[in-house]
């Protein structure tokens, strides 16, 4: 039976399946340019945009959301992973941060961003770093007491919950067994989720609607409250009159990524909320001046390391992530694992065709398992040739040994769980035997080179800061030396926060916009007036 | 079948050559679909970076003419036998210069990604992801009630 059919038959019964998008449009129908008008513009429908736009909403204003990607809604998504990447993934998942070494980055593009992709992780800031920004970044009001109010608001609205153990897959029972071995603590992982059954298509989007991504939240509550909604729609640069925003422009996306149409849309109030990569070429393009803005680049890299087991796993039956290693997060290392497709995992494995198909006859007894490292050094984006932003980040010296650390770590983890082999992110030490083999993982150099790393989590790259020196937004995503222009995503973040992002980026969002509403908005519709 | 609808034919036969020989086999892996991994890199050609869409082309169009340059051979690509393309291929894959060992890589992983998701591929590794939706939507729904 096709979901579609089986979304008719459960539409009662799975809410997901029922929800109704009301005043959306798809630039793809454009047949002209158009000028839109509104009280607010937001930029992207990810953890801030979405966030932003719902709260703007129920304050009373005339709320424009625009999103690159398409409106693909729950009854839709399939388990055929190339087809979600290219409906769900930017570039088909092919965007690369270029530096020593180079660092996979992938994200979403579509109505709900990366929260529609990712494994909905879903955690508060942990407190240590909340104290850091308040007190040795200067910025006001967010400590953990502060921030309590806004996390309880993305909490209400995404659920995050822990899985029920029947949805455990075996993988998922022997991580936590290994941890047990070595004394470590498994933590069951909070996951923005209502009963999760554990299909463990995460990545590629929830067909059953388990997962509590803005797709199904944030974005039609916004919606109800009356906010609009133009998919299919991308925006190129801020317009301004003197050193006040007034809206932006941009292009219509067709049918095959091709653009089609120009529009421009005008508002007193301009949120950009397209992430730490496309914020920041959206604010280049238009010429914002500060030098933040594009510094200060954080990348969470993640190292995998794949466990063989001698018993089968089926590593893709049972929930994605139940449990994650949090006990190390002072270091900088979070442990955690998740499921990686054969073909995405094939991609990864040294050898030509006929080593790679002899080591995939061993897919159903691979466990994947990786290490997040909370990096210290800082990267950049800057606009290529083509006026597209360009990722720029290298580990130093504390990245590489955190990770080396991290690596060791996670694969005496998956030796304690019962891992006969074990395979490992490096170019000059592609496996481990035994766990006497963790000892050359610790032993080889702190260098960069010949690491595989990939990331989901980009940060900081148009910082809060206590004023203009210190950062291109104040402690509310108000950009400065700019009226009316406003960023609510991970770019924001002073440095990263050691787990999953999409938690601190919500309760930020909710934070910045409940504040606009409250003291932004007369002000900037007088000034827009008179 | 139907045929390639972003790729030229010339840059279609390049890649055709290629996937031959570097697709994987044995172990279970003899499915005859390189037809069908080259129309599914094909269809997400349109989805890659405009410079990707771009370069993806011209850089197979490299490794066409380039055995001359590299090897002293004057045989082009799409005229070697199966063997000696994988050679030749395995050449860019460790090459010292980062913009050909990054284009082999990139080819590389496009073939296996789309040949690793091929649903008979998928089906002979026994990864029955597809079933597991109707189960899942039904337990949901359980839960949810309850």
């Amino acid at each position: 039976m096709s979901l579609t059919n089986l979304a008719a038959d459960f539409r009662d019964r799975i809410p997901e399946y029922a929800l109704e998008y009301p005043n959306v449009e798809s630039g793809r129908d454009a047949r002209s340019e158009w000028t839109l008008v509104a009280d607010a513009i937001v930029v992207g429908t990810g953890a801030g945009g979405a966030v932003a736009a719902a709260i703007l909403a129920e304050a009373g204003l005339d709320v424009l959301t625009i999103e690159e990607g398409s409106l693909e809604r729950t009854e839709t998504f399939t388990t055929n992973v190339l087809d979600m990447v290219r409906r769900l993934y930017r570039d088909a998942g092919t965007t690369m941060i270029l530096g020593r070494p180079g660092i996979i980055f992938a994200e979403g593009r579509c109505v709900g961003g990366s929260t529609v992709i990712n494994g909905g992780m879903c955690w508060r800031t942990p407190e240590r770093i909340l104290e850091s920004w308040e007190r040795e970044e200067h910025l006001p009001d967010i400590g953990p007491k502060a921030m309590e109010p806004y996390f309880r608001i993305m909490e209400r609205e995404v659920n995050p919950e822990v899985n029920r153990s029947d949805t455990f897959g075996r993988h998922s029972v022997l991580f936590e067994e290994g941890a047990r071995k070595l004394g470590w603590k498994a933590t069951p992982n909070l996951r923005n989720m209502r009963g999760c059954a554990g299909l463990n298509n995460c990545a590629f989007g929830c067909p059953i609607g388990a997962k509590q991504s803005t797709l199904v939240t944030w974005i039609p509550r916004a919606l109800r409250a009356g906010a609009r909604l133009l998919a299919d729609a991308q925006v190129a640069r801020v317009l301004f009159d003197g050193s006040r925003a007034t809206g932006v422009t941009g292009s219509f996306v067709g049918r095959n990524r091709r653009r089609t149409y120009r529009f421009s849309a005008h508002a007193p109030m301009v949120v950009i909320a397209a992430g730490a990569r496309h914020t920041i070429g959206i604010l280049k393009r238009s010429r914002v001046r500060n030098r933040w803005i594009g510094k200060n680049l954080t990348t969470h890299p993640n190292a995998k390391v794949v466990g063989i087991f001698d018993e089968r796993l089926d590593a893709w039956r049972g929930a994605h992530q139940v449990h994650q290693i949090h006990q190390f997060l002072e270091e900088g290392i979070l442990i955690g694992y998740a499921m990686i497709p054969p073909g995405l995992l094939a991609t990864t494995l040294p050898g030509g065709g006929a080593e790679v198909a002899e080591l995939m006859t061993l897919y159903n007894h691979m466990f994947p398992a990786a290490c997040l490292i909370e990096d210290a050094n800082r990267g950049s984006v800057r606009l290529g040739p083509d006026g597209e932003p360009q990722m720029f980040y290298s580990l130093n010296r504390k990245d590489c040994e955190t990770a080396r650390e991290g690596v060791a770590k996670t694969t005496e983890l998956l030796f304690a769980a019962g891992a006969r082999r074990v395979l490992l992110p490096f170019a000059d030490l592609p496996e481990a035997r035994s766990i006497d083999d963790v000892r050359k993982i610790r032993e080889r150099p702190a260098q960069p080179h010949g690491i595989e790393l990939m990331t989901v989590h980009i940060m900081g790259s148009a910082r809060m800061g206590a004023d203009a020196r210190s950062g291109a937004t104040d402690a509310f995503g108000r950009v400065f030396g700019v009226d009316g222009l406003y960023v609510a995503d991970a770019s924001l973040f002073p440095g990263p926060v050691g787990v999953n992002p999409q938690g601190t980026i919500m309760a930020l969002a909710a934070r910045a916009a409940t504040r606009w509403a409250e003291s932004d908005v007369r002000q900037l519709r007088r000034r827009a007036a008179g | 079948m139907s045929r390639p609808r972003h790729l030229s034919p010339a840059t279609a036969a390049i890649l055709r050559a290629v996937i031959a020989a570097i697709r994987p086999r044995g172990h279970g892996f003899d499915q005859p679909i390189e037809e069908e991994v080259l129309l599914e890199i094909d269809r997400s050609l349109p989805f890659f970076p405009r410079s990707m869409q771009r370069m993806f082309p011209l850089g197979l169009h490299v490794l066409e003419w380039s055995p001359l340059l590299f090897t002293g051979s004057a045989t082009r690509l799409t005229r070697m036998g199966r063997e000696e393309t994988e050679r030749y291929f395995d050449g860019w894959l460790h090459s010292r210069l980062a913009p050909r060992r990054m284009l082999a890589l990139g080819v590389r992983a496009l073939v296996y990604l789309a040949f690793f998701q091929h649903p008979t591929v998928l089906e002979a590794m026994e990864v029955r992801w597809g079933e597991r939706v109707s189960e899942t939507v039904r337990l949901r729904a359980a839960t949810l009630s309850s």
